[in-house]
């Protein structure tokens, strides 16, 4: 009677914590147009750095720990866009000379060849 | 298209990925661990079922670009 009553109680308990995964989901949008997942990647964004530096900060006052701080992350910037934009220009250009400079290597090289066969 | 459209749409794709990638996974884990007796299907199936969405989203995106994205916006009760 008592592991009945358990394992009943076990279920609802593992099936109200998956419906409420399952509504949250659904109640934030998160599987539906990607307007809705971009501001709700930008929500957590803005919220959850804050929200984690309180939680750190709580546990040091009841704790007494102290946690160090840590050096900020360095700013890298590589423009992604602009270079490979460059590297196809580059490449296109080099492409479209490349019959013009392979004759006048080729003819220079002759040339070359010749001289030093007189 | 321009390029700054182009962009937008990228980045709107990349996002929307992100998200529904995790959501995936994170019910995956739910339903993995609720139900499923800590398998792994559930975590490749929510996953998956989360980059196929988010492809479709985007193809539908690309493909359609006559559609503008606006917001609903409540009227104010006087």
């Amino acid at each position: 009677m008592v592991a009945r009553v358990w394992s009943l109680m076990r279920f609802l308990i593992k099936g109200s914590v998956a419906g409420g995964a399952v509504y949250l989901v659904y109640d934030q949008e998160l599987l539906g147009p990607s307007d809705k997942s971009q501001a709700a990647l930008q929500k957590a964004g803005e919220v959850v750095p804050p929200a984690m530096y309180q939680f750190s900060q709580y546990v040091c006052q009841q704790t007494g720990l102290q946690i160090p701080q840590l050096p900020a992350p360095p700013k890298i910037y590589f423009p992604i866009r602009d270079s490979w934009n460059a590297g196809i220009m580059m490449v296109m250009s080099a492409l479209s000379v490349a019959p013009s400079k392979a004759r006048e290597y080729s003819k220079e090289g002759w040339e070359y060849v010749k001289a030093r066969t007189k | 298209m321009s390029e700054s459209e182009l962009g937008r749409k990228w980045d709107r794709c990349l996002a929307d990925a992100v998200v529904k990638i995790g959501t995936g996974f994170g019910l995956g884990i739910v339903f993995s661990l609720t139900f499923f007796k800590r398998r792994m299907w559930p975590l490749a199936f929510g996953s998956g079922m989360g980059l196929g969405m988010a492809y479709s989203n985007c193809q539908h995106d690309f493909q359609a670009p006559y559609l503008l994205h606006g917001k609903y916006v409540k009227e104010q009760e006087q």
